[in-house]
């Protein structure tokens, strides 16, 4: 057990893995580019349905144009595992090193030779994160708000209703064919939890969060003033995704192993230079 | 960081290869069906954006044209704890209303028009299906009111089991309703195989899969005989399919299923690198560009819209009779019941090819589209 617990972790910190790793993604993703070509509605409902529900229909059932995505999860697979093996080979290194010396100075020093460490760490969280996402979110699709019908949430006290559809039109002259066309969606919301009320603005880079939800604009209508006459609706998504967290998580970490690596990559610079 | 041999990558270049044939097998634009589930139909079937997965012989959950999951059980079944009972459909449907002439197609197509339609949103004048005409006689078929504002309480006395929509907007007052809707239209215009297939999404809706299968058979022959037909014949002509309105110009993109046919029977579209929604918008300036050398136009506009001659086309917008197939070509509008024959798609594909190519089609009559001529009728006896 040890033995083969010693030699799979050889096997994942190997220099020659990470670079035939880093090969095999580069044709993988190749592939994938011809495979999402127009096929967009193959992995649509991937955002939706959970990956696990999607590799056993649009998957499994369309494995020329998919074969590359569960090839690429391996390889992700591999080179997280791969990452984390080096990083924490090193990271070990590194504080047996440090164990000796003393003092803040010697702090530092420590902090800073971690900081390309703290990234690799930061990217595994991301990595973890989007895995949760895709495996753990609850989704509620094809949910629409007009004026009106207010949209109760399963297992939530509240409800979200749609006070006004209030788009920014193009009202430019160099683009005279996208005159009166919306250029920024915005929908006001009023979200009722039962105890209080608040209002809240959707548009398409600014999600809603409500009682663990996050609400997320898919589609509007009208798409601009005058034209077809189309009756004011919100299209939404609505999520639950334990992901978020770690993925924030894994950028907040990944943030500031950057953030200590420019530091002492500036005061090196400025240390040699004079 | 540990040393290890090279043939790690050897491993996983050789795993890539081993995969690379994936890539080379057969493809079908999307629309592809998974194993025999039996009689009723594979236990998965993709049809576009559209999908069906059979759970089980009590239980098919499909996905519409919003994406929402809907699930079909059998009429006499209690409705499943897990569901919303507003996307719950009790199968086979007994009474539909329905929005688009292409539904209503589909459900002639399936054989279960005139024993389930109840609704439409189009009055008795505008309809060349027999069987609508006397349901609306009769009163077994409802006028709705107009598609932008649907009359619920007539919509409420027709009852309906299910409607069949364009519109998510109403999604919500029919929730209140306790009326299930289907969303049979998507963001990116249908695809050939996905015109040909859509009548195998609705077939579980009224357990006709076997007719589903037959009209699909149909379609697909006809396919294969255009494509025999057409294989290798030269000029390929260049074929534009839209029209300039007042203030907007509208194409069929690339990826609807007339570009594809246009493709697959030796046509060149000019627009095959538009990509989106089914009659999407474009520039004029591209519209014209690409109208220098089309040898071929299809517009949108039927007579009754003012498409009689070329010269009427031209009087309703100036900006068009520049374009080559006004001056030089040929200029095809479509007939009336066009649009609510889709149940003859055989025949539509056949038609469209035989204008593409009418040496391969000798003594060919169309049905669905007629040629404009340069000038008015009229005008023409007069001179």
């Amino acid at each position: 057990m040890n033995r083969a617990l010693f030699l799979s972790w050889r096997f994942l910190g190997s220099i020659n893995l990470t670079v035939g790793l880093c090969l095999a993604l580069t044709v993988n993703l190749i592939w994938g580019y011809f495979s999402l070509n127009r096929r967009t509605p193959l992995f649509t409902p991937l955002n939706d349905m959970g990956l696990i529900p999607w590799m056993q229909t649009y998957g499994v059932h369309n494995l020329a144009a998919t074969g590359w995505f569960f090839l690429l999860m391996i390889l992700l697979a591999l080179l997280a595992g791969n990452t984390f093996v080096c990083t924490t080979n090193r990271v070990v290194q590194l504080l047996t090193a440090g164990s000796d010396g003393k003092g803040a100075g010697h702090r530092k020093w420590l902090a800073l030779k971690l900081a390309p460490h703290i990234m690799h760490y930061g990217l595994i969280v991301i990595l973890v994160g989007y895995l949760v996402s895709y495996l753990c979110t609850n989704v509620l699709t094809g949910r629409t708000l007009v004026p009106g019908f207010p949209l109760s949430l399963p297992g939530a006290s509240g409800q979200v209703t749609l006070l006004a559809f209030e788009p920014e039109y193009y009202q430019g002259q160099r683009l005279a064919f996208w005159r009166n066309e919306v250029i920024a969606a915005r929908a006001r919301l009023l979200l009722d939890d039962g105890t209080a009320k608040q209002e809240a603005i959707l548009s398409c880079t600014r999600p809603v969060r409500f009682q663990g939800y996050s609400l997320h604009l898919r589609n509007f209508a009208p798409k601009s003033q005058g034209g077809m006459k189309m009756k004011t609706r919100v299209d939404l998504y609505v999520r639950k995704d334990p992901g978020v967290a770690l993925y924030l998580a894994g950028i907040a970490l990944f943030t500031l192993g950057l953030a200590l690596y420019v530091y002492e990559w500036v005061t090196h610079r400025e240390a040699t230079t004079e | 960081m540990n040393r290890s041999k090279p043939h790690h990558i050897l491993a996983i270049l050789c795993l890539l290869l081993a995969l690379l044939p994936l890539a080379a097998c057969d493809r079908n634009d999307g629309n592809d069906r998974a194993d025999t589930g039996g009689a009723a139909g594979p236990a998965f079937l993709q049809v576009g954006e559209f999908a069906i997965n059979r759970i089980s012989p009590e239980r098919t959950e499909v996905r519409d044209g919003a994406g929402r999951i809907l699930v079909l059980i059998p009429r006499e079944a209690p409705i499943p704890a897990d569901c919303v009972p507003s996307q719950v459909i009790r199968v086979p449907v007994r009474r539909v209303a329905a929005y688009g002439y292409f539904d209503i197609a589909v459900l002639r197509a399936l054989g279960v028009l005139e024993q389930t339609l109840v609704g439409v949103t189009a009055p008795a004048k505008r309809w060349h299906i027999p069987e609508i005409k006397q349901g609306m006689e009769s009163g077994r078929i409802t006028f709705l009111g107009d598609a932008a504002s649907i009359d619920y309480e007539r919509l409420k006395q027709s009852e309906p089991e299910l409607v069949l929509t364009w519109d998510p907007s109403i999604i919500p007052l029919l929730d209140a309703l306790h009326i299930p809707a289907v969303v049979t239209t998507t963001p990116t215009a249908m695809c050939l195989n996905t015109r040909m297939r859509f009548v195998q999404f609705l077939a579980p809706f009224f357990l006709k899969e076997k007719e589903a299968a037959a009209y699909f058979t149909r379609i697909e022959t006809a396919l294969g005989d255009i494509r025999a037909r057409t294989a290798g014949l030269n000029p390929q002509p260049k074929v534009m399919w839209g029209d300039i309105y007042e203030k907007r110009v509208m194409v069929e993109p690339g990826n609807a299923w007339v570009g594809e046919l246009v493709g697959l029977a030796q046509s060149d579209y000019q627009f095959k690198d538009v990509f989106g929604t089914a009659c999407i918008e474009i520039t004029l300036e591209r519209f014209l560009y690409s109208g220098q050398d089309a040898d071929i136009f299809f517009t949108y506009r039927t007579e009754e819209m003012g498409a009689t001659s070329k010269e009427a086309l031209a009087k309703l917008n100036p900006l068009i009779k520049d374009i080559a197939p006004l001056k030089r070509g040929k200029v095809y509008a479509p007939l009336p019941h066009y649009n609510q024959s889709a149940d003859r798609l055989d025949e539509i594909l056949t038609e469209i090819s035989a204008i593409l190519h009418p040496e391969a089609y000798p003594g060919y009559r169309l049905h669905y589209f007629v040629e404009l001529p340069d000038t008015e009728p009229a005008a023409k006896e007069r001179s």
